[in-house]
């Protein structure tokens, strides 16, 4: 078994770098009198905030917030404010979450999250998250934009279903016209997706990093800081800017012999949200083992760049809208199973694990299928356990400990091939 | 030095068995309290007690089961998915599919040809339909978890106990003693509610001969009868069904000391 990493060996000037950042986002959110530009709230999955950006606003994610909250412990009194409005115990942490902070205020330890000038539901695929859209036009009072993704049915996005998205674009172009009173600068769209797509590639050739052995990047909880930029920055020059610090960073490790972990003894897959209340205790019951995350589809939820798709600054709108129909989270369940396995074989991973969420049918439901196919159609060992993103009170260590020790034992067995002592009854 | 102890922490005992050359020479059981490493030594104690043997005797001392970090004064642990594949392995060769109730959790676990785990899947969370959920049913009818394994058995119009957590189940046991159902019905209701609890999982596993059945609700004739009839199989019980714990720890101590790492 590997002992812990030397973590501060591992994650130095990209995550340094990355802290900044997030500091410096949260800072301009809350400076006194609120943040200069009006803002737009919207969902990390299919989002359009190269559109809103070249419009002049700032976007807030209540979704990364949300996981900011329950990272630094926080998570909790939010959800039970929100319970004690009389959302039930069942209703995704991430709404409760965002819900209970705005009624409490908006108060975070990174800053105070000012409320939104314009709320856009940029994924559709989940009913919980319409609701929640709708509760907040209510509280707010402010306009509601509704973008409706049909479900992405093959791997390529169909005509038809781009032509109806874009059609919902240039509704939406015409609100922000109103709103703003502006037009759409088409030139600064552009430019804004060409600076997305230098994000884009960057992080696609970070992404790519896990398939060397050892892998020199942890593709799972270290990648999972990596998407602050690609998810809340996309089309800044800072974004397109960090990717390329990371990845001279990989490099360097390459160079030195730094690795996630001492010794690379198991290479995994990993799909669904981490557990972000109990993040490092979670990571570590990966660690003790010599396990590392090689691919994961978690932090591909604001766009699956790896798999093809880049944004397009010569095809705008187009590119926008096969970029909300291609989101993770709007894929078909073959779809998303296709994705697991071709990260098994083209990471050479040697098994899957699957962490469900109590608390969000819309992202888990299937997983048990998932798991269930990858053990007995195609024998690859999964692990599927379950807690929550958001709610601490879901994460049961000694359970979760205990499952995940017993599956790196019998893939440890399975790998020596021990041979049974001849013993008698 | 020729005594290989696998000590089993549960939730409720501690077991502990001595294997030499492939044989059960000496074990041990008894209830767990709040002082974990103490149990765990007096119930190695206790075992080499039942042997006649002296700790120096003693090679390798394995851990498993939830407490087993607290076996601190042996060299290995395992979890006890990994020793009850194994000892299962051991005691019922044939065994593909181990189902295992103890004090707190209900695991099914299947395995190879070689007793090593294939898959596995366990209860999430809650206690219902666990040795824990029986003894509570047991005293919200008068009984002692003891004397109710054979009882159901005379069973004619088993009730239905549709609820899937100890705590409300105990109420609708209560509900039918005073409505004045035949306690050998509410057992039989209760047994059917709790297979169907372990057949979801053991079909999450998939279920094929043998089936071996282990831990402390093993024991429970009802039980084993109620499986059996649903899963349409026979079901290997064991005498030594809460040890298969402890004896697949003590056959990780016996393959470890060979120098084979797992």
């Amino acid at each position: 078994m590997g002992g812990s990493t030397d973590e501060t060996r591992f994650l130095t000037t990209a995550r340094d770098r990355q802290r900044e950042m997030v500091e410096e986002y949260y800072r301009g959110l809350s400076q006194a009198g609120g943040p200069k530009k009006p803002v737009a709230y919207m969902l990390v999955g299919g989002n359009l905030t190269e559109i809103v950006r070249s419009f002049g606003f700032e976007v807030v994610f209540p979704e990364i917030v949300a996981l900011n909250c329950a990272i630094k412990h926080v998570s909790l009194q939010n959800i039970l404010h929100a319970e004690s409005e009389g959302y039930g115990l069942d209703v995704c942490g991430y709404v409760k979450n965002d819900l209970g902070l705005q009624e409490l205020g908006g108060d975070t330890p990174f800053g105070r999250i000012p409320p939104p000038d314009l709320l856009v539901c940029s994924f559709s695929g989940c009913y919980v998250y319409v609701k929640w859209w709708e509760a907040l036009a209510e509280k707010f009072g402010c306009p509601l934009f509704m973008l409706d993704v049909p479900y992405l049915r093959d791997a390529t996005p169909q005509g038809e279903d781009i032509a109806y998205i874009v059609a919902q674009l240039n509704e939406f172009i015409a609100l922000l016209e109103k709103i703003t009173g502006r037009s759409l600068d088409r030139a600064e769209l552009e430019r804004t997706l060409e600076r997305a797509r230098r994000a884009e590639e960057g992080w696609v050739k970070y992404l790519s990093s896990g398939q060397r052995r050892p892998s020199p990047i942890e593709a799972y909880f270290e990648a999972v800081f990596y998407m602050f930029p690609i998810n809340v920055l996309r089309g800044t020059e800072a974004a397109a800017e960090f990717y390329t610090i990371v990845n001279a960073e990989v490099e360097e490790r390459v160079k030195s012999g730094t690795y996630p972990v001492p010794e690379e003894k198991f290479r995994l897959v990993v799909e669904g949200i981490p557990p972000y209340p109990s993040y490092r205790t979670f990571w570590d019951f990966f660690r003790k083992w010599g396990a590392v995350s090689v691919a994961a589809t978690y932090p591909k939820v604001g766009g699956l760049f790896d798999r093809g798709f880049l944004h397009d600054p010569a095809r705008p709108l187009e590119s926008i809208a096969e970029y909300s129909l291609g989101a993770y989270v709007n894929q078909s369940w073959p779809l998303r199973r296709k994705i697991i396995e071709d990260y098994v074989r083209d990471f050479a991973a040697d098994a899957v694990v699957i962490h469900g969420i109590k608390s969000c049918r819309s992202f888990t439901a299937g997983q048990g299928d998932l798991r269930d196919r990858l053990i007995h159609d195609l024998g690859i060992p999964a692990l599927y356990i379950e807690s929550d993103h958001e709610d601490p009170r879901y994460f049961a260590p000694a359970q979760i400990k205990n499952r995940m020790d017993a599956f790196f034992e019998s893939l440890d067995r399975r790998r020596e091939s021990v041979p049974l002592p001849m013993v008698t009854g | 030095m020729t005594l290989f102890a696998g000590v089993d922490i549960g939730s409720t005992t501690a077991k502990c068995v001595l294997l030499e050359d492939g044989t059960i020479v000496g074990k041990s059981l008894a209830p767990v309290g709040v002082e974990l490493i103490k149990d765990a030594e007096r119930s190695l104690e206790q075992a080499l007690t039942d042997a006649g043997r002296e700790r120096r005797d003693v090679t390798v001392i394995t851990g498993t089961g939830y407490g087993r970090f607290k076996v601190t004064f042996g060299q290995y642990t395992v979890t006890e998915i990994g020793c009850h594949a194994r000892g299962a392995h051991f005691l019922f060769p044939a065994t593909r599919v181990v189902l295992d109730i103890g004090g707190q959790d209900t695991k099914a676990i299947k395995v190879d040809a070689k007793g090593e785990v294939v898959d596995f899947a366990m209860n999430d969370k809650c206690a219902a339909g666990t040795g824990r959920f029986l003894d509570v049913c047991a005293g919200a009818l008068g009984y002692d978890v003891s004397e109710i394994g054979t009882l159901s058995l005379g069973a004619r119009h088993p009730v239905k106990v549709t609820n899937t957590c100890t705590v409300f189940a105990e109420s609708e046991v209560a509900s039918y003693v005073a409505r004045g159902k035949d306690p050998k019905d509410i057992l039989a209701g209760l047994y059917g509610g709790i297979v169907s609890r372990s057949l979801s999982l053991l079909q999450r596993v998939g279920v094929e001969p043998e089936v071996t059945f282990t831990g402390g609700v093993s024991k429970n004739e009802g039980m084993v009868r109620a499986l059996g009839h649903r899963l349409g199989l026979p079901v290997n019980v064991s005498p030594l069904s809460q040890y298969v714990g402890a004896i697949g720890a003590a056959l990780h101590g016996v393959e470890r000391s060979r120098g084979v790492s797992a």
